[in-house]
């Protein structure tokens, strides 16, 4: 894109955003003439520059725009609210047109026709009278009204006045000094501060060791020094909360307009700092968190009205900073959570049993709203009450490695409250130590260090591990803390185990993870350092319970383990079954792939060739062994693998085999084969877009790599033909029929992908490319039988989940299982997909899962045949 | 006119500055790139005040001046830049789009040598900085 374009594009978001706040601040304060010409001249710019950049349909609204708001400047047009509602609109159209240029670096295209003769309308005939303000009751209303409440309101009125005029209007302060700078020179000034930061932990702790040095006084200076760099560069990434607030404003004004209600939105603490970056990412939920404020919180100015409250209702967004964290909180003055809905709503959901709903305290049953695609909205209003919301807002603070907590007061309104990190990128971490390793665990969730017993001691007051259910806890100060040993927790060593089994002394770290609070059983804990994140590498990043690495004082190099993902760990372990907090682990499944990004293995398979690549959900494992372990049995090569004989192949006859010859494994059901390369060159994670080439096999296509043209492989391919080389059996499942698969998929990569995956492993497939071929052969004279059917859930056309309801209405292969493979997981597609009839639901690519769920189908699909 | 004026307008006849004055970084960039293609050396500023700060640590040769700006527009530095200087300061072209033609008039008044529209392309600000014997 240009650099003016660029430019342009910066400058008009900067307008765009103060001019949604200058023009509801007009509207507010009519006839403020500096704020007339405020807003006159921002229009005015945008559609000055324009010109030079012909962006004709983008001046051609502003011109208009632009027009209507001089004639208002001139005082031949008053500033009501229904003029600014269609220079608002104006604005909206601008933003779209900007949007567009930002996507394509073109104008996209689209009629203004309406908008523009709106605009022209309003100029020539001028706004509608303002209707007079004021409250109007009618008598059902009136009757509903509890005795006294005229009076209330009368008093409560007499009280509010004063307040209002007490209010610091916000004022007009001088613009700060600034420069601009590229966000880049940050990012990197950030960068070679956290390596400094890491420096200076690594001498300090050699200092440490040394007693008399004379070092130790400048090295001391270093330190500080560096630590004031350090806050000093975070606070250049530092950007007031404002910013992911300002477009609540107008958001909250149109909200009140389309649900008929009143609403002030009153913003506490707009200065309050925090990293760019958590801003940025913060913007969404807050959005989703106000209009759910608006929506479900406040109810309509009758109902207030009826109740002794005011017409208006207030949402308060606050936020301020607390031990290291930023809270942010949405507050509204409405009617409060409905538990007994709630309660209903999660009956109906089967997110809990009665008897599970009996038991739980009221916050328990608040805290339902966070599960996925809960709403308890009666009705469906364009706004919220989709059964989307609450539960993406938790997932994406989570994200942050914050947590959202809410507190309702029946008739007295909601709270909800975000805590979040300051900045992602140097944290605060307890290094503990678990199964001979060291791990860093943030101090966020660290509530306190503690020393257990094991059963075996009888000394007076010491804490001692009890058994519930099996499950180990420890009574804290009346309280019942299930216990959880990292060491297990990371599947680190049977031996380990074994220990665990009857702890003499434990170390245990009592932890907050995504809402629990528990005690994490570790062999040590060291000190607490200043670590710098760094993110976990492409392949790595499928393990959820760690969150990134980071290198400490000594060198070493540790994972920083994820609250986030301990928590579901420690949920889909089962180990504290009886104390989890069911809501929370209800989302277990939905942050666990990233969707339709995927990785690609890049190899080089001889000396000199240009890389090619594979997907890496296809390898098991990568190993290098050593050429003198290479055998040869009848020319094969072969190596001594985990016990076994592993047949070596190798694509490409000039391998030159240096002393350690890289080996990809592809594994399955205990056989494996080992594909000989080159070298391994990268793995890289992206979004594909691949071209295919389907004339010659063992090639699956080309797709734009890193920047260059690569092939990928089909591995698949090459594996079968090794596999049915080397296993001169079948290597079909272990029944003499060979079993029959259908695949229904669009996407003739994926198909390609699929068909060798699934031949290698003994099926026989038919493939097809839509749901309604599948249906074809279901209806042909002689219906198709197969064992199961796998089918893609994104399809043009009839989709998968029509395609599965379709299966399950009846028919020949209304009993045969259904696999789903998508590439959207998240809980509620993967609820759409079982209501629909799929037994399984998968993401695309994960070649092991696909096929334990055969395995598992098939198996117990013949079972229930015999 | 002292001697010192003197001395920096010969200078300016080795390497003129014109200060662009528009609070739209675009526009700027726009005319810096015509101009330093035609031998000038330019300096921008954001606003009126901003120009007339510039213009008292050292004086352009011509001003290339939008007038609708935040803080202190066109005219007001105009009238400011006349005041402190006199008729012979640096040239000053304003620039105008076809809403503001009533402008034109009150600009010439006060001391403004030329004007130009907006959008501008290499072509009309070259055209108009010839006529006015700027290039």
């Amino acid at each position: 894109m240009d650099e003016l374009l660029i430019d342009f594009l910066t400058e008009t978001a900067e307008s765009l955003a103060a001019l949604d706040d200058a023009l509801l601040q007009l509207e507010r304060v009519p006839d403020d003439p500096e704020m007339l010409a405020v807003v006159f001249r921002m229009v005015h710019t945008i559609k000055g520059t324009c010109g030079f950049l012909s962006l004709p349909r983008l001046e051609r609204v502003a011109h208009v725009a632009e027009d209507l708001l001089g004639d208002v400047r001139d005082g031949k047009l008053p500033a009501n609210a229904a003029l600014i509602t269609v220079v608002l609109g104006a604005l909206d159209r601008i933003k779209l047109i900007v949007s567009g240029i930002v996507a394509t670096g073109l104008e996209p295209d689209g009629d203004d026709t309406d908008l523009l003769a709106e605009l022209r309308d309003m100029r020539t005939r001028g706004p509608a009278p303002e209707p007079e303000p004021a409250i109007t009751l009618d008598f059902d209303t009136l009757e509903m009204l509890p005795p006294g409440t005229i009076e209330s309101l009368a008093a409560q009125i007499a009280e509010a006045v004063p307040m209002a005029e007490a209010t610091p209007e916000a004022a007009h302060g001088q613009p700060a000094q600034t420069i601009r700078l590229d966000v880049n020179v940050l990012e990197n000034l950030m960068i070679l501060v956290s390596e400094l930061v890491l420096t200076r932990n690594q001498l300090m702790q050699i200092a440490r060791t040394e007693t008399d040095s004379r070092f130790t006084a400048p090295l001391q200076r270093l330190s500080h020094l560096t630590s004031d760099l350090q806050e000093g560069v975070v606070k250049t990434r530092m950007s007031p909360i404002l910013g992911a607030w300002n477009k609540l404003p107008r958001i909250v004004r149109d909200l009140a307009s389309e649900l008929g209600k009143q609403i002030d939105l009153v913003m506490l603490g707009k200065e309050t700092e925090l990293d760019r970056q958590v801003l940025e990412l913060i913007r969404d939920p807050l959005i989703h968190m106000v209009r759910n404020s608006a929506d479900h919180g406040l109810e309509s100015p009758a109902v207030r009205l009826a109740s002794g409250k005011p017409a208006h209702g207030t949402i308060t967004l606050s936020s301020f900073h607390e031990g290291g964290q930023i809270v942010i909180e949405v507050a509204d003055d409405g009617a409060g959570l409905s538990t007994e809905r709630i309660r209903a709503r999660a009956l109906a959901q089967g997110l809990a049993s009665s008897a599970e709903l009996a038991t739980m305290t009221e916050r328990q049953v608040q805290r339902f709203i966070f599960a996925p695609g809960f709403s308890t909205a009666s009705a469906v209003t364009s706004v919220s009450g989709r059964g989307v919301g609450m539960d993406v807002v938790k997932t994406n603070i989570e994200r942050l490695g914050g947590t959202v907590d809410l507190r309702s007061v029946a008739g007295r309104g909601t709270t909800f409250t975000v805590k979040i990190p300051l900045t992602l990128a140097i944290i605060s971490a307890l290094i503990v130590e678990a199964g001979g390793q060291r791990f860093a665990l943030p101090q966020i969730c660290v509530a306190e260090l503690v020393r257990a017993e094991g059963s075996g001691s009888l000394e007076e007051g010491a804490l001692v591990v009890e058994r519930v259910d099996g499950t180990p806890v420890l009574r804290l100060r009346d309280q019942l803390l299930p216990l959880v040993n990292l060491r297990d927790l990371l599947q680190m060593d049977a031996q380990a185990a074994m220990n665990s089994a009857d702890p003499t002394a434990l170390t245990v770290v009592v932890a907050t993870l995504g809402g629990t609070t528990l005690g994490l059983v570790v062999d040590q804990v060291f000190d607490t350092e200043e670590i710098v994140v760094k993110p976990v590498s492409p392949m790595l990043r499928h393990i959820k319970v760690f969150s990134g690495n980071t290198i400490l004082g000594d060198g070493a190099v540790i994972m920083i383990l994820d609250p986030n993902g301990l928590s579901r760990a420690v949920g889909h372990a089962g180990l504290t079954a009886t104390v989890k907090d069911r809501p929370v682990d209800t989302q277990a499944a939905a942050t666990e792939r990233t969707g339709d990004r995927s990785a690609m293995l890049l190899v080089r398979l001889a000396p000199d060739a240009s890389p090619v690549a594979m997907p890496l959900g296809l390898v098991a494992r990568i190993e290098s062994i050593a050429r003198e372990d290479i055998e040869f049995t009848s020319d094969q090569p072969v190596t001594q693998y985990r016990g076994q004989l592993m047949p070596l192949m190798a694509l490409d006859s000039s391998l030159a085999m240096a002393d350690h010859v890289p080996v990809l494994v592809f594994a399955d059901r205990g056989r494996s084969v080992g594909l000989m390369v080159e070298e391994i060159v990268d793995v890289v994670e992206d979004q594909l877009f691949i071209e295919l080439v389907s004339s010659r096999p063992g090639l699956l296509g080309t797709a734009v790599i890193a920047g260059r043209v690569t092939e990928i492989i089909d591995a698949g391919h090459w594996l079968k033909q090794g596999w049915e080389d080397w296993f001169s059996d079948n290597p079909g499942p272990r029944n003499a029929k060979q079993l029959h698969l259908l695949v229904v998929e669009d996407s003739a990569f994926f198909r390609q992908l699929l068909i060798p995956t699934l031949s290698a492993a003994g099926y026989h497939v038919t493939a097809v490319d839509s749901a309604m071929k599948a249906l074809a052969l279901r209806d042909a004279a002689v219906p198709a039988e197969f064992d199961a059917i796998i089918s893609d859930v994104e399809m043009p056309g009839m989709d998968g989940l029509q395609f599965a309801r379709l299966l399950k209405e009846g028919g020949p292969w209304m009993d045969i299982p259904l696999i789903a493979l998508s590439g959207r997981f998240n809980p509620i597609d993967i609820r759409r997909g079982g209501a629909a009839g799929f037994c399984e639901y998968l993401g695309k690519f994960d070649r092991e899962a696909l096929l334990a769920a055969l395995r598992r189908h098939l198996d117990q699909h013949e079972r229930q045949a015999a | 006119m002292s001697s010192s004026l003197l001395e920096k307008e010969t200078l300016s006849v080795v390497a003129p500055t014109c200060l662009v004055v528009d609070d739209s970084r675009v526009v700027r960039k726009v005319a810096r790139r015509i101009l330093e293609a035609h031998g000038y050396q330019v300096v921008e500023a954001e606003n009126g005040l901003d120009a007339l700060n510039h213009c008292r640590r050292e004086l352009p040769r011509c001003v290339l001046l939008d007038w609708n700006m935040p803080v202190m527009n066109g005219l007001t530095f105009l009238k400011a830049l006349r005041a402190e200087y006199g008729p012979t300061g640096p040239t000053v072209v304003f620039c105008t789009t076809e809403n503001e033609i009533a402008q034109m008039a009150e600009a010439i008044e006060c001391g403004a040598q030329e004007y130009i529209m907006k959008p501008f392309d290499e072509a009309i600000l070259t055209g108009k900085f010839a006529q006015i014997g700027l290039l």
